[in-house]
């Protein structure tokens, strides 16, 4: 029943990105919420279950469409599903701000990854250019990363 | 085997991440495979068709507005048609008198955008026509302002396009009226740079840049963009220019696929 559940909500997420990103494109610069169902999903479940969620989602996610590079979302996803869960039921453990700090690291690392790819040409020619991409893509998925953490608080994920 | 068994259930996070890892990363070397490119075809097909009342409705959102513009383009084309026409004339004449006659016609395929990718930076479309109509792979994009890219993936009924700002995409160009050629490729915003040039070639800002027609799929002079920067790259013998493209390659709407290029040699 879990996974039925787990996988109902993993189709919602995937249609949503699919179908829905388009009309809240700023400037080609989307909202990824494939990361934010991952971080919940690890966070929330543990490493193993959002590994297997995260690499499902990201293969559907290149599948839909994708220029080149297929199999960078499955690899990208996987991997922060992997850094998050070892977040999983550490929130009392850890001094909140460290914790907080450790799970925006790992999802600027994902999107560090995703404009590195992307942008690699900027990066070597204009380093703050490149910058300036990376935190924009990071910082849209954030504002709708605080929109989620208002229902669904971190440390609340973390505890359950 | 026990041991094993029990090794494997003990770190099973690992072991699934390293599962996870090596097949995403033979996924990334197979991307030219052919079976990769049947399976990516199939999936599209079936997407493209998830997608389709949600690209309606988005085209229905935007008609008024699109109404709008091709008023205003049909009558500053009406105007130039005049001059064309004229200039046309010109054309004929000069032509005759140097004895060449070739003519290049294209065959345009009209397709509709019906998605985006899902990934959060855009480097593909997806259309809504694929083999069935005629598309194959590696044929020329067309957008009214220029060219946008090429088909990397054809299903039966829908294709996906890399796009210009795809990390991947090289495009063989041509600046006029200078002549000069190079390798054009994706920097930042709707600005793309041009690379290989020699660092004697003359070229301005305003220049206009098109297809060189070196590649197969593109034929030439296919407009691309303006050069709006040209810098000396220090240590070598090379120039570079900054090229910006006219199409909003964020809000495409209908776009034109070349199907055919007919040569008329007579």
């Amino acid at each position: 029943m879990k996974w039925v559940k787990q996988l109902f909500a993993a189709l919602c997420v995937f249609l949503a990105q699919f179908l829905l990103v388009d009309f809240l494109s700023i400037n080609m610069i989307r909202p990824d919420f494939l990361v934010i169902y991952v971080f919940y999903i690890s966070l929330v479940y543990g490493k193993t279950t959002g590994i297997i969620i995260s690499f499902t989602i990201g293969l559907f996610s290149d599948l839909a469409g994708v220029g080149s590079y297929f199999g960078l979302a499955p690899l990208t996803l996987s991997i922060t599903a992997y850094l998050t869960g070892f977040l999983n039921g550490k929130y009392e453990r850890f001094l909140p701000y460290v914790f907080h700090l450790c799970w925006l690291t790992i999802i600027g690392f994902h999107f560090f990854v995703i404009s590195y790819v992307r942008f690699q040409t900027l990066f070597v020619t204009d380093i703050f250019d490149f910058a300036i991409k990376w935190l924009m893509s990071f910082g849209y998925t954030m504002m709708f990363f605080l929109i989620t953490q208002y229902f669904f608080p971190v440390r609340e994920a973390s505890r359950a | 085997m026990r041991k094993i068994y029990l090794a494997l259930l003990k770190y099973k996070d690992h072991f699934i991440i390293l599962i996870a890892v090596t097949l995403s990363i033979s996924l990334l070397f197979r991307n030219d495979a052919t079976d990769i490119h049947i399976i990516r075809g199939k999936f599209s097909d079936r997407f493209s068709m998830i997608s389709f009342p949600f690209a309606w409705i988005k085209s229905m959102t935007q008609l008024e507005k699109e109404t709008q513009l091709l008023r205003e383009k049909n009558m500053q084309l009406s105007l130039q048609l005049e001059s064309m026409i004229n200039a046309n004339n010109e054309y004929d004449s000069l032509r005759e008198l140097l004895e060449f006659k070739q003519e290049h016609k294209l065959e345009l395929l009209s397709a509709k955008v019906v998605n985006m990718g899902a990934s959060s930076n855009l480097s593909s479309i997806t259309l809504d026509i694929g083999s069935e109509q005629g598309v194959q792979m590696d044929q020329a994009v067309l957008a009214p302002e220029g060219v946008i890219g090429k088909t990397v993936v054809v299903g039966k009924r829908s294709s996906v396009v890399q796009i210009l700002n795809d990390v991947n995409y090289r495009l063989s160009v041509r600046i006029l009226p200078s002549g000069n050629t190079g390798i054009l490729r994706y920097l930042t915003g709707d600005v793309c740079e041009i690379r290989e040039l020699q660092k004697n070639a003359k070229i301005s800002i305003g220049d206009k840049v098109v297809t060189s027609g070196f590649s197969k799929i593109y034929p030439k002079n296919l407009p691309v963009g303006e050069v709006v920067q040209v810098m000396d790259e220090l240590g070598s013998f090379q120039k570079v220019a900054k090229v910006r493209i006219k199409s909003n390659l964020g809000a495409l709407l209908h776009v034109f696929i070349i199907i055919e290029e007919i040569d008329e040699v007579g």
